[in-house]
């Protein structure tokens, strides 16, 4: 944690964020409250690449990076804070970000947490920040972020990209529309476009993630030029708006308090994962951690077995399996969920 | 009653146009003018129910009345980040 006398990263503290002091609407104390505050970032792909890359550099006290993946090739045409290194070794996407995090900015405290994000953990992952911020990709996990931060009465930011398009939107809970006033129902998976179906572009991530960043500024340092309702905008079209957004009094969330998301028993067992060809099961009866190593020495009979500190690779009957040790695996090789609980079961375990 | 109807993402790949124009009985209402879109746009009839409605750039809902001029835009919701 630093504080304005600190010195740290080659340079004095005032001089390291200059550039942003002398900007009005941070100020001094502004910085200070910056660096006091503490920010969860949940998913961490292309959009919480963007996110963590300039809370970090802005200097906020302590981020917290929650992901479930790991790095591949084709995330690092928009994943910025990934390289080939990271996607060679498969490291966790948290793990990467907090690496080049700390190089970026060693005064901010960066706890990375390798992990799906579920009703089971939503409050925990939650617990003791000022601010959530969406670099989810997928609205299961968003739905359940909403819940979660209305009833944690902590603010949070929607932000959703796909091809040249991208939406941000402030939710503060009980005085700002909340996700559900906008959206009342989730969209249902195969509804609505992915980025394997639409792609992606990097400039509108970097044009979100520079929206919804500095939203997060603005609350943070506790500015009154917060923006209301939607904005959403088209790279390609050349189109940028925002419309207004009042709470909804008939909102199932934030109007009559019903958080069925957040109070779900965990009922989906897997997931496809955006433009990846991959589903993730996990297992919804959970022991305890799962041995790395005694799986590994099993499954090296049956296919290539590669293992890290973070997770076991396997090749085998021509998919490629990835288990971490929450059991948790991602099934590469196919987007049928059928298909990847058979691989699981058969390879794994039931 | 005529009124624009723009789309946005999702809805203007599946229309392939950004706007168009809706001849509309006066006094009728956002609901109105999304049932007669999905009937129309066959592409269009499963993406509308998810989306978010504005009316001159103001939030509307399902009963909204819809006047001469004005300016409707559907907007999905977008899942990807």
């Amino acid at each position: 944690m630093s504080d304005s006398q600190g010195q740290h990263g080659g340079g004095h503290v005032s001089d390291r964020y200059s550039r942003q002091t002398l900007f009005a609407g941070i100020g001094p104390e502004g910085q200070r409250r910056l660096a006091s505050a503490s920010v969860a970032i949940i998913g961490c792909g292309a959009m919480g690449s963007a996110l963590a890359n300039n809370l970090a550099r802005a200097g906020i006290g302590r981020l917290r990076v929650v992901d479930r993946d790991f790095v591949e090739v084709n995330n690092l045409q928009r994943q910025t804070l990934y390289d080939e290194a990271d996607a060679a070794s498969a490291t966790p996407k948290a793990v990467a970000a907090a690496n080049r995090l700390r190089a970026v900015n060693s005064a901010v405290e960066i706890e990375p947490v390798v992990s799906d994000f579920t009703a089971d953990n939503a409050l925990d992952l939650l617990d003791g920040v000022d601010l959530a911020l969406d670099g989810t990709d997928n609205f299961e996990a968003r739905y359940l972020l909403n819940d979660a931060c209305l009833k944690m009465g902590i603010p949070w930011i929607y932000s959703g990209v796909i091809a040249a398009y991208g939406v941000s939107m402030t939710v503060q809970p009980h005085a700002t529309a909340c996700l559900r006033c906008a959206f009342p129902e989730r969209p249902l998976p195969g509804t609505t476009p992915t980025c394997d179906t639409a792609g992606i572009l990097n400039g509108i991530v970097a044009a979100i993630g520079g929206v919804t960043s500095t939203e997060a500024l603005k609350l943070l340092v506790g500015s009154e030029q917060l923006a209301r309702g939607l904005f959403w905008m088209d790279l390609w079209e050349n189109i940028a708006e925002r419309i207004e957004l009042p709470r909804q009094p008939d909102c199932p969330a934030c109007g009559l308090g019903e958080y069925e998301y957040l109070d779900a028993a965990l009922s989906e067992e897997t997931a496809t994962l955006c433009g990846r060809n991959a589903v993730q099961v996990r297992p919804l009866q959970r022991g305890g951690a799962l041995d790395l190593a005694e799986l590994g020495r099993r499954l090296a009979p049956l296919g290539e077995v590669a293992t890290n500190e973070y997770l076991l690779r396997a090749k085998l009957d021509g998919y490629e399996v990835t288990v971490f040790p929450d059991a948790r695996a991602i099934i590469k090789g196919t987007d049928e969920p059928s298909v990847a609980r058979t691989v699981y079961a058969r390879y794994i375990g039931s | 009653m005529q009124v624009r109807i723009r789309y946005f993402a999702a809805l203007r790949e599946a229309v392939g146009e950004a706007e168009e124009a809706l001849d509309l009985p006066d006094g009728a209402t956002v609901a109105q003018a999304r049932g007669l879109l999905a009937e129309r746009r066959p592409a269009l009839a499963k993406l509308l129910p998810a989306c978010a409605a504005a009316v001159n750039r103001g939030y509307a809902q399902a009963e909204t009345p819809l006047s001469d001029g004005a300016e409707l835009v559907f907007i999905p919701p977008l899942g990807g980040g």
